[in-house]
């Protein structure tokens, strides 16, 4: 005789599967709502008050943030347009960068461990060091770099202290430092293709232009997509690099909008306007990412 | 008989739980110094506090002075207040007007023996309104000229304390010195203040010539910068640093305190760097201009929380480490703004490192000179000032539109 066979049970199998999986899954739905989920929507109320942290003064102001940012401050539009300046520099840079060093690397030969290892070890080096070392070498007439430029008679700028090539610098050094992460990203898509369809290729006659113009690259479509959008998330929400190389100046020519953000927030402590920032970059982000995916269903 | 035994013990317990901490206290007090020579003497003072309240014990909490304002705000708006702490001079108007900070004259005026009169005037300005005080300054550091003595000596030239000895020691000398000892040793002539003098030391970098020649960034929410005093005090340092080439540039490093520079500016802590320099040095006035002598201070003060749970204490506590006694104590690291203690043998006797007659340049500063600016909106000036001032350090920048271009920048938000 089964329990079930004494009393109705409680509950059907079916809830008590269910409430089990609740159960199993709250520890992380807990978390997700109250560290994800909940600061999500305060940043939503946030941006429609004006809330001084200092003295902890909140007023309901509407849309006035977003007003202000779009229509009356000449500095948000000089941030954005910073803001995409850095990604369009950044992110064609990086991939061009991560494919070809990936091509070079996805077969085997003595060292290409080493190889990869290099191109890798500065993804996983501190930023603050990097910055460090980067600035040393940056530096005006004395810098490593300039030095090296001069031996060949080229004068080079001072880096760091004008508007264009600061934005230049920041650029590229963040593209050395990040570039081993889509490197890998590569290697690993390469590796999955199989070896046959470029034999196959070769059989029929095809240059290795060919064969990458119409065999890899193809095949690589989804992780190029992949790789192009959490790149240029990435470059959107750059803000330690820029933090620790310019301080978003000289003359405001490196101030990105995480870093704007950041200052409203954390220097004038006017959080309201700064979730507002906040939700505009969002917003911003998220229609690249839309833009992107529509591009590459239309692309297949 | 059970139940009245668990009464007695639960009864008991109570009393226990509730009477302790009446009699025991921790004050937290933040500070942005983890110098361990500092730490024990702030310790002493708390322990002779001890004298009056057996039971209370002070905590001392380092904040690196580089986040030391963002993360004071932080506990405060997290309902963490500390008791009370010291607090940066930019910072003082910002707090003040937010209404955070308790009203320390009631404790003041209460502790026995106290004479808040005995503060500097000029000191204490930023400090109170009206009959409030909201912060005890401790230390009034003005800014002094340090300077490597070999490098004067090896250039054949007098030393900036002999020149202000003889009254030669103003803008045109400091300019003239600077371009002779970088062409004399190849190294440079001036840094400003550790190097930061183009990114968050602007201030201390232009304020002192503006200054000396008579100016001010701003005053009475009127922007200075683009008066003819400042513009021609910025139009100096210009020179000295695209044409001379004698001040370390934007973009370089030219330490001082290793040897790379000849002169900085500077406030008297950082001569603890000196012992492990390698080199004779000395320190000065700042050279005088066209405005006359002019020395510039650095301050910091010691507030309470308005929101502490234990305001009474740490006021109390404040006035303790404000009394005379401890002002003198403390002044072989902060120079104080107490006019007895300033004026003292002590006081010029008490840094280690200076000798008595260059300690008296610096009580000599303190009482001429005027408190760096301060505003409700310091934060907001700084950044706003920021991208307009580094347009001014450009090899071809005209410094008269540069400096408008910062009054326009500022003259919205003062």
């Amino acid at each position: 005789m089964t329990a079930r066979g004494e009393r109705a049970p409680w509950l059907t199998l079916k809830m008590r599967e269910a409430m089990e999986a609740w159960l199993f899954l709250s520890p992380t739905l807990v978390g997700f709502l109250i560290f994800f989920v909940g600061p999500l929507f305060a940043v939503v109320w946030y941006s429609l008050t004006e809330w001084n942290l200092l003295s902890q003064q909140t007023t309901f102001v509407g849309l006035d943030n977003y007003d202000d940012a779009l229509l009356r401050n000449p500095d948000f539009w000089q941030v954005v347009r910073n803001s995409i300046v850095f990604a369009i520099g950044l992110v064609p840079l990086n991939m061009a960068l991560a494919l070809g060093l990936a091509l070079a690397l996805s077969r085997r030969f003595p060292g290409v461990i080493f190889f990869r290892t290099v191109f890798f070890a500065p993804v996983v080096t501190s930023a603050v060091a990097w910055a460090i070392v980067w600035k040393f070498l940056l530096q005006g007439e004395a810098g490593f770099v300039n030095q090296m430029l001069a031996g060949i008679g080229i004068s080079g700028p001072n880096w760091l202290r004008e508007p264009d090539w600061a934005m230049v610098a920041v650029i590229v050094t963040r593209v050395i430092k990040m570039v081993g992460l889509n490197m890998i990203l590569y290697i690993a898509a390469l590796q999955a293709i199989p070896r046959d369809y470029e034999a196959a290729a070769r059989l029929e006659g095809a240059s290795n232009w060919q064969i990458f113009r119409m065999i890899i690259w193809p095949l690589l479509g989804p992780t190029t997509l992949v790789i192009m959008v959490i790149t240029t998330i990435g470059s959107f929400k750059v803000f330690d690099h820029i933090y620790l190389m310019t301080g978003g100046g000289p003359e405001n020519g490196t101030l990105v909008l995480a870093f704007y953000i950041y200052q409203q927030g954390f220097q004038f402590f006017d959080v309201g306007y700064a979730s507002a920032l906040a939700m505009i970059m969002f917003v911003i982000v998220m229609a690249l990412t839309i833009v992107q995916l529509a591009l590459r269903r239309r692309d297949t | 008989m059970k139940a009245a035994k668990g009464i007695l013990a639960a009864s008991t317990f109570a009393l226990m739980l509730g009477s302790s901490p009446a009699w025991t206290a921790e004050l937290r007090f933040t500070v942005w110094t983890g110098n361990e020579a500092h730490l024990a003497m702030l310790n002493g003072i708390a322990e002779s506090f001890k004298e009056k309240h057996p039971d209370v014990t002070v905590r001392y909490e380092t904040i690196p002075a580089g986040d030391y304002t963002q993360k004071l705000t932080f506990q405060l708006a997290g309902g963490n207040p500390p008791d009370a702490g010291w607090m940066m001079e930019d910072a003082a108007s910002t707090f003040a007007n937010a209404g955070v900070l308790e009203d320390l004259a009631p404790a003041l005026n209460a502790a026995e023996g106290y004479d808040l009169a005995d503060f500097s005037e000029p000191a204490m300005g930023l400090w109170t309104a009206d009959d409030k005080v909201w912060g005890v300054p401790f230390s009034t550091s003005p800014f002094v000229i340090f300077y490597n003595k070999d490098m004067f000596d090896s250039a054949g030239l007098e030393d900036p304390l002999a020149l202000a000895e003889k009254g030669k020691w103003d803008m045109d000398k400091f300019q003239e010195v600077a371009k002779a000892l970088t062409e004399a040793n190849g190294k440079w002539g001036f840094e400003f203040k550790d190097g930061q003098g183009y990114d968050t030391r602007i201030m201390h970098a232009l304020m002192p010539p503006i200054r000396a020649y008579g100016g001010d960034v701003w005053s009475n929410g009127e922007c200075g910068f683009d008066k003819p005093e400042a513009v021609a005090a910025v139009q100096q340092l210009h020179d000295m640093v695209f044409t001379d080439k004698s001040i370390v540039p934007p973009g370089e490093n030219g330490d001082y305190f290793s040897g790379n520079a000849a002169m900085t500016i500077n406030q008297i802590s950082r001569a603890s760097l000196m012992p492990d320099a390698g080199f004779n040095w000395g320190i000065a006035p700042l050279p005088t201009g066209p405005g006359g002598e002019a020395p510039v201070i650095g301050q910091a003060a010691i507030v309470v929380f308005a929101a502490g749970r234990q305001k009474e204490l740490a006021a109390e506590f404040v006035a303790h480490m404000t009394n005379e006694a401890n002002v003198a104590e403390m002044a072989q690291f902060f120079p104080p703004a107490r006019n007895s203690v300033l004026s003292s043998e002590a006081f010029t006797a008490s840094n280690k490192l200076i000798p008595a007659e260059q300690m008296e340049i610096v009580g000599d500063a303190i009482a001429k000179g005027s408190v760096l600016p301060s505003h409700e909106r310091s934060p907001q000036l700084l950044a706003a000032m920021k991208p307009r001032v580094d347009a001014l350090w450009r090899a071809d920048a005209n410094v008269e539109e540069a400096l408008k271009a910062v009054c326009a920048a500022i003259q919205p938000q003062l």
